[in-house]
């Protein structure tokens, strides 16, 4: 019996495989015998419902032809839900919860589905989709990290819905924080968490080395080194812990100039790039001096601060949840902005970690509904920004940074009004060309500072990285 | 010649049945791994990013040789599996026949205990291997106290004690695994050979070489193709233990694949050539065990 | 006989130092599992008092009984179907075996060398277009029949004594009747270490899941551990928790078979 079952499948799934499979040729014609299938079984769901009766499509409408940019109105009596992907139940799921909730006061019938995937998880999904020529796998809205904007959306065009005209209005965000889901001019994401780079110290080992946390605003990576050899020698402690092998600090560094790994063309620019070479000097320098220190993991380097090892760090602003994870530290932080690099052109003190942004996903039934949800609340509620402040989800939402709950103070950090410092810092942000090849030069240049740290020449690693992106990029 | 004809019509049913008894498995196989493989390897001659693909002929293999990332993860690799499957194999088949043994008290303690390391959920595992290995952990603090080392040594952060790192995370995840194919297999020996043995005097080395490896033989074999294959397609502990660092020093060649269709932007011909070197790799190094271990004798 | 004792002795000593290298991490799981993160992150060795409130933020963040109910139905039905396939096709492969079955075997194990990450995309298609995502068909078909298991099948019925075979054809059974009533309960210690690996696989399959479950309630252990680590913040006291939990299942499966496959009963061929 079971074998009979397992042979009528086989059946179903190889000639299915032949419809589908073999349409390896021309991206236009894929696309194309995709639809073909796809109306095909809608067309005869009686009989498909027989064999798989147990499949669990998660399609909205049942009746729905989808064509690619829909602006299918047919949100006449069919049933207002939006599947969402996201990640972090503290955080994002959270924000977007409580986004339903607002929506749901206007809209009734309106209801949103979150289904906790990780972002590596999304991004397998994404690609397996996107290979297969077949979205249907896709939920309605899902969150990217800034990132991986460019190169999936320029890999993979149809994957997203193009969001310039949907009556957003992007001028409200800030400046850097949406250039990472703008491709060719046009909107693909609506800004969602803020990732600004802050530095945060221990306020009592400082002291202890006899500094404030003024000594350490608006300073530069050389006072950041003289004084950082000062707390060494008194306390003992670094000031800085970071992942060996892994660019973040680097990247933090660069983008604080504005520079990038990549010139306008989208060409690797990593040899003769002045400040590049500056932010690999300075890291190396604050290694030598054991200002920095390198640890293997990301739990380790969590434990340099829970465990009192270090005396400050410098990442994303996300970091600082997991600094309040120690609450016997409870009012030692502060929080400020980082040291901006010497002799290079366009030098700030601020730059940004992570981050991520909502797209719609070309799968979406109901684009208008989407659209529209996301212009009402990630777009223009103020009170969203308000209610998913205590979960420490800053908004890069310009205008929720002028309630009054951002300028509360927060006890941890000494009673600073924190919150609002961010969106500050946001403002102030320079932004960077990411570059479709993003984590091919990340992943470069992440090697190219372990040999330079081994001992290695910074001339003759730039370009060895270099080389890598390029034979990447062929 | 009545009888001979009904022997052969006899034989024939049985041939016959052993068909039957082989059909479901072999079916499922050919389309679950064959029908897909075969879609790889068209895949494979195709050259371009994400979905623009064109047919290129064997560009995708003539570019792995030049790709320095991957042959630095073929000799990876290769590094693991020379040391770590006869170190691993060797280990296993010892505790397996230890535990064999009838007077020992505890067994089935011992033998969960050894096991449990591949039950044990990667994350985990993960963590603690890096924390006992960090500049400040429990291995350095143990050789400092030795006298060994004067300060703290980073395993993880140099090429060869990293790789070194993977090879002993992997002997201690797979050891117990592959013991209970030695401890099943030795099911099969009966116990009055080793009672002889010991009789004619024999000391528990000898025994151990010339009673239970030729008799375990076929289990051996088997083991030795699947380590061999699992660790050419090592993927786990590349990514988990050391992401593939320092400077892409331990990274295997399934991580290296894995980072081109899902991290970078996705080359989807040129992974699938990588992998169909892989399997080419494996089939021959099983092929040569096959040759030299698969004899009935 | 001190010699013996000696060896004994050493044995024993061999043993322990193993097992305590081999049990640390699953003590550290668990001594983690009752403390606090920001405690387990500073390394701590002893119990702590939080495995309360672990176990409580645990199941208010994630499904936990639902990710158990499917990661025990997907591996439960995985096991079975596969034992019965491919203890039938090893049984074939040896009993029966000729030029023509050696050769389709040698073929078969060929399939044991694919790097999964190839098929991944072709096996996501042909599910995506037989629309069987996020099914349980769609978790067990792709490894419903390994290779590795017909292999391991094969092997150990190269010491299933021929003559059982032919005294049970001339006392009337057929051959499947054979098969069931004397290969099977014969084997049973190929079949609890069969039944070990193959549930073990089927529980700790990742990669696969993480390909074709895209809605909440098709979730997996392995998947639900994922998701506790991709947060901004890791509470590694949940965490580990977690993780304890979707080691247990596999830890309890060894114990309660290892007699069988350990300690055989042989004698039952004679």
């Amino acid at each position: 019996m079971k074998r009979k079952i397992l042979s009528a499948l086989l059946c179903v799934a190889m000639t299915a495989t032949m419809l589908v499979g073999c349409g390896d040729k021309a991206d236009d014609t894929k696309t194309d015998s995709n639809n073909n299938t796809q109306q095909d079984s809608t067309g005869d769901t009686t009989t498909d419902d027989t064999t798989t009766d147990d499949t669990t499509t998660d399609d909205t409408t049942t009746d729905d032809t989808t064509t690619d940019d829909t602006t299918t109105d047919d949100t006449t009596g069919g049933e207002q839900k939006l599947t969402v992907w996201c990640w972090d139940p503290a955080f994002n799921i959270n924000a977007m919860e409580k986004a339903g909730e607002i929506y749901q006061q206007d809209h009734p019938d309106f209801s949103v589905e979150v289904i906790e995937t990780p972002w590596d998880d999304i991004q397998t999904k994404l690609t397996t989709a996107a290979t297969s020529g077949n979205y249907e796998t896709m939920p309605d809205i899902f969150l990217m990290q800034d990132n991986a904007f460019q190169k999936n959306v320029i890999s993979y065009p149809d994957s997203v819905v193009d969001l310039t005209d949907s009556g957003i209005d992007f001028t409200q965000f800030g400046e850097a924080k949406t250039a990472y889901s703008v491709i060719d001019g046009k909107n693909y994401g609506v800004p969602f968490d803020n990732g600004t780079a802050i530095a945060a110290y221990r306020t009592d080992v400082l002291e202890e080395a006899g500094f404030t946390i003024d000594d350490f605003t608006d300073i530069t990576w050389d006072e950041y080194l003289e004084k950082g050899k000062v707390v060494l020698e008194k306390t003992n402690k670094p000031l800085l812990s970071c992942q060996a092998g892994e660019s973040d600090v680097i990247m933090m560094m660069l983008q604080s100039c504005g520079a990038s790994l990549f010139d306008d063309e989208g060409n690797p620019a990593m040899v003769d790039n002045a400040a590049l070479k500056k932010v690999m000097e300075t890291y190396n320098s604050l290694r030598e001096a054991g200002v920095l220190v390198e640890v293997n993991d990301w739990d380790q380097y969590i434990s340099t601060m829970t465990t009192e090892t270090v005396a400050g760090t410098i990442n994303g602003c996300w970091i600082m949840a997991s600094i309040k994870t120690a609450d016997d530290q409870s009012g030692k932080w502060a929080v400020t902005n980082m040291p901006k690099l010497v002799d290079v052109d366009n030098a700030t003190n601020y730059s940004n970690n992570g981050g991520s942004s909502w797209a719609i996903s070309s799968n979406c039934k109901n684009v208008d509904l989407a659209k529209d949800f996301l212009a009402s609340t990630f777009a223009g509620s103020v009170e969203l920004y308000e209610n998913i402040i205590p979960s420490g989800a800053i908004a890069t939402y310009l205008p929720a940074g002028e309630s009054d709950v951002y300028s509360e103070p927060d006890e941890f950090f000494g009673g600073d009004a924190v919150s609002a410092k961010l969106v500050e810092f946001a403002g102030k942000c320079p932004s960077n060309n990411t570059g479709v090849y993003y984590y091919e030069a990340r992943n470069a240049i992440a090697v190219a500072m372990q040999n330079v740290v081994g001992g290695a020449n910074i001339d003759d690693e730039l370009k060895a990285a270099q080389e890598t992106v390029e034979f990447n990029m062929q | 010649m009545g009888a001979k004809k009904k022997k052969m019509s006899l034989e024939r049913r049985h041939n016959l049945t052993g068909w039957i008894f082989l059909t479901p498995a072999t079916l499922m196989i050919a389309v679950m791994s064959f029908w897909p493989m075969i879609q790889a390897f068209v895949l494979s001659l195709q050259t371009g990013k994400a979905n623009n693909l064109k047919f290129d002929g064997a560009t995708n293999y003539i570019r792995m040789f030049q790709d320095k990332d991957f042959m630095q993860s073929l000799g990876n690799t290769f590094f693991y599996l020379i040391i770590q499957v006869p170190v691993m194999l060797i280990l296993a088949l010892i505790l397996a026949s230890m535990l064999n043994n009838k007077n020992l008290r505890c067994k089935g303690l011992f033998r969960t205990a050894i096991f449990l390391p591949c039950a044990t959920s990667l994350v985990s595992y993960a963590i603690i291997f890096r924390s006992l290995f960090g500049v400040d952990g429990f291995i350095n603090s143990v050789l400092i106290k030795l006298g060994i080392l004067n300060t703290g040594y980073n395993f993880l952060g140099n090429a060869t004690s990293a790789k070194i790192v993977i090879i002993i995370a992997l002997i201690w995840r797979w050891t117990g695994y592959n013991m209970v194919f030695y401890l099943s297999g030795l099911q099969n020996i009966e116990y009055s050979v080793y009672e002889a043995a010991k009789i004619d005097g024999a000391s528990p080395m000898q025994t151990f070489f010339k009673i239970t490896v030729p008799l375990l033989k076929p289990t051996i074999l088997l083991t030795t193709v699947m380590s061999t294959n699992g660790t050419l397609q090592l993927f786990d502990e590349s990514v988990n233990l050391t992401k593939g660092g320092p400077s892409n020093a331990t990274i295997t060649m399934s991580h290296y694949i894995y980072n081109q269709t899902f991290k970078f932007v996705p080359k989807f011909g040129y992974a699938a050539a990588m992998s169909f070197l892989i399997f080419i790799l494996v089939a021959i190094l099983a092929f040569i065990q096959m040759k030299v271990g698969d004899k009935r004798d | 006989m001190t010699k013996t004792r000696r060896a004994n002795a050493l044995m024993y000593v061999v043993l322990t130092i193993v097992s305590v290298i081999s049990v640390f991490p699953l003590y550290w799981m668990l001594i983690s599992a009752t403390n606090k993160s920001v405690d387990v992150s500073r390394g701590t060795m002893l119990p702590g008092g939080a495995f309360f409130d672990n176990w409580k933020s645990l199941f208010a963040q994630s499904p936990v009984p639902t990710a158990m109910l499917n990661s025990f139905k997907y591996a439960i039905i995985l096991t079975l179907v596969s034992l019965v396939i491919c203890s039938l096709a090893g049984y074939g492969f040896e009993i029966y075996h000729d030029k023509g079955k050696d050769a389709v075997m040698s073929v078969l194990l060929l399939a044991m060398m694919v790097p999964f990450v190839a098929t991944l995309v072709p096996l996501f298609r042909m599910f995506s277009a037989a629309k069987l995502l996020n099914t349980t068909i769609a978790f067990i078909l792709p490894t419903i029949s390994t290779p590795f298991l017909i292999m391991m099948f094969r092997q150990s019925a190269r010491s299933f004594p021929h003559d059982i075979i032919e005294a049970a054809r001339i006392d009337g059974l057929n051959e499947i009747q054979i098969f069931f009533r004397m290969f099977v309960p014969t084997m049973r210690s190929t079949y609890a270490a069969a039944m070990t690996i193959t549930f073990m696989n089927a529980w700790n399959n990742y990669l696969w899941p993480k390909v074709i479950m895209t809605d909440d309630t098709s979730v997996t252990m392995p998947m639900l551990v994922a998701n506790l680590t991709e947060g901004y913040v890791t509470d590694y006291g949940i965490l580990m928790l977690a993780v304890l939990i979707c080691s247990l299942p596999t830890v309890v499966i060894f114990f309660f078979l290892q007699k069988s496959f350990a300690e055989g009963i042989t004698g039952a061929v004679k």
